[in-house]
C-alpha cells in the first residue's frame, strides 16, 4: 500500500476530485458546473478504484456520469430562460462558515479517533460476494429499492410531461420568447383552444 | 507515509464541504441538486474507504448499501429535476429565491 504508483494515483485523483469539485463551485457557466460535476465524478470512480472497490467504481461511472450528470445537463438545457449563470444567494457567507465548520470537524474526526485495527488486504472477488449478498440476506432492501426506482420513474413522468390540453402553455413561451412569429404555423401550435391562453 | 483510512476520510470531508456550500448557496435549483449529489459522493466514499480497511467479516455489506444510496440518489434527482422542470414551466424561473410560495 505505500508504493509510489498507489501514492501518485491517490493524491492525482484526489486533487482531481477537489479540483472539479471548487471548479463547480466557481465557474460562472452552469453548463461548464455541470462538466465539471461529471469530472468529479469520475475521480470519485477512480477513489474507489484505488480502494479495490471496482464493482461500485463502474456502478459510479455507469449511472452517476451515465445518467445523473446527463439527466441534469438535459434539466439546464430544457430551461432555456432561468438563466445559465452559476451564482450565490444572500446564504453564501453562512453557508461558508458551515462548510469550513464540517471540514474541521470531519477532518478531525477522521484523523484523530482510533479506527481500531484495519485490513491489510483487499478481498477478492467483491462483485461475486455482493451480488449474493443482493439476493441472499439483503433481498428485501433489494425489492423495495426496484418499488423506490419505478415509483421514481412514474412520478417523475407524471410531474414533467406536459399536459395535451395545455399545449397553448408551451406556444405561448415560444411567443414570448420571440423564437417563433404569431402567424408561422409551427409543430408547437396547440392543437386545439386559442395560443397565449395558459401561463 | 502510508495511504490509509484517515486520507480517504480527510478526501469525503472537503468533498461533503464543498457539496454542502454549493447546495445551500447557489442560486438555481439545478445547481442546488449538484451539490446535494457530492455529498452523496463524499458519503459513499467514506463508506467504500470503510469497507475497504474494515477487519469485519461483513466489511462488503457496506458497499451493498452505497449500492442503494446509488439506486436513491438516481430516483432523487430524476423526481427533483421534474420537480425543476414544473416549477420552470408554471413560473418561468428555477431561482431558488424566486420559488417563495411556502415561505411564511
Amino acid at each position: 500500500m505505500s508504493d509510489v504508483g498507489f501514492h501518485l494515483a491517490f493524491w492525482s485523483l484526489s486533487a482531481i476530485t477537489i479540483g472539479a469539485a471548487l471548479m463547480v463551485v466557481v465557474s460562472r457557466n452552469l453548463i461548464h458546473a455541470v462538466v465539471f460535476l461529471i469530472l468529479s465524478f469520475i475521480g470519485v470512480a477512480g477513489l474507489y478504484l484505488t480502494l479495490s472497490a471496482e464493482f461500485i467504481a463502474v456502478v459510479q461511472i455507469l449511472i452517476y456520469v451515465g445518467a445523473i450528470a446527463v439527466l441534469m445537463l438535459f434539466a439546464i438545457m430544457l430551461t432555456p430562460r432561468a438563466g445559465r449563470d452559476n451564482s450565490e444567494t444572500g446564504m453564501r457567507l453562512p453557508a461558508l462558515v458551515l462548510m469550513g465548520l464540517i471540514i474541521a470537524a470531519g477532518t478531525f474526526i477522521g484523523l484523530e479517533t482510533d479506527w481500531g485495527s484495519m485490513r491489510g488486504e483487499a478481498i477478492d472477488n467483491q462483485a461475486r460476494i455482493i451480488g449474493e449478498s443482493l439476493i441472499n440476506e439483503f433481498v428485501l432492501p433489494f425489492e423495495v429499492a426496484a418499488v423506490l426506482l419505478t415509483a421514481a420513474l412514474v412520478g417523475a413522468i407524471a410531474l414533467a410531461r406536459e399536459d395535451p390540453e395545455d399545449g397553448s402553455l408551451h406556444y405561448a413561451s415560444l411567443l414570448e420568447e420571440g423564437l417563433i412569429s404569431p402567424d408561422e404555423p409551427s409543430d408547437a401550435a396547440p392543437l386545439s383552444g386559442t395560443p397565449g391562453g395558459g401561463d | 507515509m502510508v495511504i490509509g483510512l484517515e486520507e480517504y476520510l480527510v478526501v469525503a470531508a472537503i468533498l461533503f464541504g464543498i457539496g454542502l456550500y454549493i447546495a445551500l448557496s447557489k442560486r438555481n435549483a439545478i445547481a442546488v441538486l449538484m451539490g446535494v449529489e457530492l455529498m452523496l459522493n463524499s458519503v459513499n466514499l467514506t463508506l467504500v474507504a470503510f469497507s475497504r480497511f474494515s477487519d469485519t467479516d461483513v466489511a462488503l455489506s457496506t458497499q451493498v448499501f452505497v449500492m442503494f444510496i446509488v439506486a436513491t440518489a438516481a430516483a432523487e434527482v430524476a423526481v427533483g429535476l421534474a420537480l425543476a422542470m414544473v416549477v420552470y414551466r408554471n413560473r418561468h424561473t428555477v431561482s431558488v429565491d424566486d420559488i417563495d410560495l411556502l415561505k411564511w
